[in-house]
């Protein structure tokens, strides 16, 4: 429990040097967000409001500390463009990416998990061979390639699948669904291809580990040799690449959700971005650092489910 | 042993809290998901269901608001204006039943259509023009100040008679209210939502609004009473897809129906399947390089046109669009009053003729400038074929990436050599023109200031008559051309594709989808 108490304080200075990044960030891009807005139409009274509107006239310091002490308030700010909650919209947003993001991971972990255990034990097989070379491959395809064959496969040629068409599963579950297998396959095999890697050489780490062959020595089939002994010592470097890859998902699906038209959180970071609809870029930046943050602590306390060692704080070999 | 098991719960726990918070999240946009379940049941029942795709989101429901080309779309379904473009650039009436202009061009009255009803019942009168006119002047987030600064007062004269006085004679008045200016929302709607009537719009138009997933898509319903004509579409679907080939598959999947932009490398096989039809028209805007008549090299006007002459703008199409966009020497495209073709026609370029400017400008040997432009693949390509275009003679262009807000901080200041940034356009003449080149003007970057073109402007802007307001154009290009204060490029298409379901689409010079009279087989 302490640990976890612990591991909680922490996150607070982290949070606090994100939200200052974040909004340092925004105002170190050249340029006048007042005068982007709006653009070639503007008028010098218009421009001038604006800039008042959007507290541009005020020194950074008071910007910065009158916007976190609304977020500290759970309020982001009204949205410059669309003129509602950011909060509202970034709640609109995530509930897509997350669904794409556990499905791009079901996808990852249902090939990495087989083909990553097959290849280990049958190291220098045909069957490792094959595997390293088609992990190889996926890893090399760009996503947006990958994505656009699906649709030509599945949605046009055959019309299997909807090459589009995300509405929330609350909403229809089945048609969900159905939009959503062709970007978690796009994403997720990509992704897979990351993690059977991982597993192959973490597995095989472990495996020439004494215990293991104290194991063998015992008798035990290699079966339950490996997925019960060796694979849960080998689980804590994969679940450290799986924490990584879903913080990584989470803000970074913009290229599958804009194939697929899926209104999810990337995009909305990268529509802002070009709308200069700043007040929205920085509540989403945040959400998602606080995102990253939060998995990073499930990850640390899986950790230490995984291996009690890191809770006394001995630290184990990560 | 136990311990995995427990890390298996908790895995299990984290996965089963990301989906709840998942369905959560669904149930959060619940109040805004209603009527689509009833759309999504419409849809197995046969109804006449049009999809059309937009390049970016349309961020504003609300028109006095809107600065986004993609908010018009779904205006062009949901609002109707006072004056509306027909399918060669006239302006025609269209809430609007007749009108008259007084002999000084300053006062407008507008005899209105009778018994017209917005979406939420409310009558369309008198009333409800002036007060949003009223709105677009004084509303402060109203983006609609500028192009109505000459409207001094709006006056109700009986309920179905408007009068507008103007302070000064402004021929494109008319023009603009074949815009956002000219469309019409529901008073008792502005009233009764306030601030949030962006998302509750209410209009006159042939469709009426029924949601928006930010990001995603707009939907709208039929209007059952609509003025003009039974609409025959159910509903309209506007959905968003950023990427341009990923929109072209879904019009071939049969996901989408319409789509606004085709990326110009995928026009040529949906031409040759006989599924798909292409919309290839000229739109009203233009791209071209502002070039600083105010400092070094560019205040010497020999200079300006051996750059400007040196750029071979058939060429420079075919490069960058494949042929899909029309090479440019004016402001003024097909569609627009002004257009002229002789002005327009591109030349080729003449190496004696700009070996002889060179001379002229005392730069025999050539001489190097800074050419800003926006970090995009396109412009990038821009800059390096004018780059090498000008290489022959000698001239070097020195290529300068910058952001957009930064180019047009640039423009203001008037810190630049040359920079390339066009016009979206507008039907009106005086709107691709004045703004630009009329000396002092908040978008004049290039710090023109020719006393006779700015009074032939001025008077362009006060002539009523088109023929004559079509010569003084025609003067003040040749003006331009010779000064070369200015370097025009290219005009770029409209390129709509659509699946030959759909009938009744027909081409709008602003290059707007007009849905009224749309059907689907």
């Amino acid at each position: 429990m302490m640990f976890v108490v612990r591991r909680l304080l922490l996150t607070i200075p982290i949070l606090l040097l994100v939200s200052i990044m974040t909004f340092s960030l925004i105002h170190l891009i050249p340029g006048d967000p007042a005068r982007v807005i709006l653009g070639q139409e503007a008028t010098p009274e218009a421009y001038a409001a604006l800039r008042a509107e959007l507290g541009l006239d005020k020194p950074i310091v008071v910007q910065y500390f009158s916007w976190l002490g609304k977020v500290l308030q759970g309020d982001l700010g009204i949205s410059i463009t669309d003129r509602v909650p950011v909060s509202q919209l970034i709640m609109q947003r995530l509930p897509a990416t997350v669904e794409l993001t556990i499905g791009t991971f079901l996808v990852a972990i249902l090939i990495a998990f087989p083909t990553g255990i097959l290849a280990a034990v049958r190291r220098g097989t045909w069957v490792d061979y094959t595997s390293t070379f088609a992990a190889l491959g996926g890893m090399s395809i760009p996503s947006f390639w990958l994505a656009m064959m699906l649709i030509i496969y599945f949605a046009v040629e055959n019309q299997w699948l909807p090459s589009s068409g995300y509405v929330p599963f609350s909403e229809d579950p089945v048609r969900n669904l159905m939009a959503m297998i062709l970007p978690c396959l796009a994403t997720g095999l990509r992704e897979s291809a990351v993690l059977m890697r991982m597993i192959r050489s973490s597995l095989l780490d472990v495996v020439n580990m004494d215990f293991i062959r104290t194991a063998k020595a015992k008798g035990l089939n290699e079966a339950r040799t490996i997925l019960g002994h060796a694979l849960r010592n080998a689980m804590i470097p994969v679940v450290t690449t799986s924490g990584l890859m879903i913080a990584g998902l989470l803000g970074g699906l913009v290229i599958t959700e804009s194939i697929f038209s899926i209104p999810g959180f990337g995009r909305l970071i990268v529509e802002s971005v070009f709308k200069r609809d700043y007040v929205t870029v920085q509540g989403a930046i945040l959400v998602s650092a606080v995102l990253v943050v939060l998995v990073n602590l499930i990850v640390d306390i899986l950790y230490a489910v995984i291996d009690p060692r890191i809770k006394a704080g001995k630290g184990a070999g990560e | 042993m136990f311990s995995l098991k427990r890390s298996k719960a908790l895995l299990s726990a984290v996965l089963g809290t990301a989906l709840v918070a998942a369905g959560c999240g669904g149930d959060s946009t619940a109040p805004s998901s209603a009527p689509s379940s009833e759309t999504s049941a419409s849809a197995t029942t046969g109804a006449k269901v049009l999809n059309i795709g937009l390049k970016a989101d349309p961020p504003s429901m609300d028109p006095t608001i809107s600065t986004s080309l993609y908010d018009r779309q779904v205006y062009a379904s949901l609002y109707d204006k006072l004056f509306d473009l027909d399918s060669e650039g006239n302006i025609v009436p269209m809430l609007v039943d007749t009108y008259e202009i007084s002999p000084d061009g300053k006062t407008y009255t507008f005899k209105l259509k009778q018994g017209i009803k917005f979406h939420d019942g409310t009558d369309f009168n008198a009333e409800a023009v002036k007060f949003n006119f009223d709105r677009n002047l004084n509303e402060e987030q109203s983006r609609r100040k500028g192009e109505l600064k000459f409207v001094q007062s709006v006056s109700v004269v009986d309920e179905y008679t408007v009068q507008v006085q103007l302070s000064q004679p402004f021929a494109p008045f008319l023009s603009v209210l074949t815009d956002r200016s000219g469309m019409m929302v529901s008073p008792t709607a502005v009233k009764k939502y306030g601030a949030d009537y962006v998302n509750n719009p209410v209009g006159t138009g042939p469709f009426v609004f029924v949601k928006q997933v930010k990001g995603d898509s707009v939907t709208l319903k039929k209007n059952e009473n609509y003025w003009n004509g039974e609409v025959k579409l159910d509903e309209v679907n506007y959905k968003v897809f950023t990427n341009g080939s990923a929109k072209v598959q879904n019009l071939r999947s049969g996901m989408l129906d319409i789509i606004d932009e085709t990326p110009v490398k995928e026009i040529p096989a949906l031409e040759a399947d006989p599924n798909f039809e292409m919309i290839i028209e000229s739109g009203l805007g233009y791209q071209g390089l502002h070039l600083n008549n105010s400092r070094p090299p560019f205040d010497n006007k020999y200079l300006r046109a051996a750059v400007d002459r040196a750029i071979d703008r058939e060429a420079l199409v075919k490069v960058l669009f494949d042929g899909y966009a029309a090479p440019a020497r004016t402001a003024f495209p097909k569609g627009n009053l002004a257009y002229n073709e002789e002005l327009n026609t591109p030349v080729k370029p003449n190496p004696d003729e700009i070996k002889e400017l060179l001379a002229k400008g005392g730069k025999p040997n050539g001489f190097e400038f800074k050419l800003k432009i926006t970090t995009s693949p396109e412009n990038e390509q821009l800059g390096a074929v004018i780059q090498n275009m000008l290489k022959p003679y000698n001239i070097n262009v020195v290529l300068e990436k910058v952001e957009y807000g930064q180019l047009l901080e640039a423009g203001s200041k008037g810190e630049f050599d040359a920079m390339q940034l066009g016009w979206s356009g507008r039907p009106d003449p005086d709107l691709n023109f004045h703004d630009f080149v009329v000396t002092g003007n908040l978008n004049n970057y290039g710090r023109i200031s020719i006393p006779q073109l700015d009074e032939i402007v001025l008077q362009a802007r006060a002539e009523q008559d088109p023929e004559k307001r079509k010569a003084l154009y025609a003067e003040a290009t040749k003006i331009m051309q010779e000064e070369a204060a200015y370097s025009y490029l290219y005009h770029q298409y409209v390129l709509i594709g659509y699946n030959k379901k759909v009938t009744g689409l027909q081409f709008y010079p602003d290059g707007l989808i007009r849905t009224a009279a749309l059907d689907k087989q």
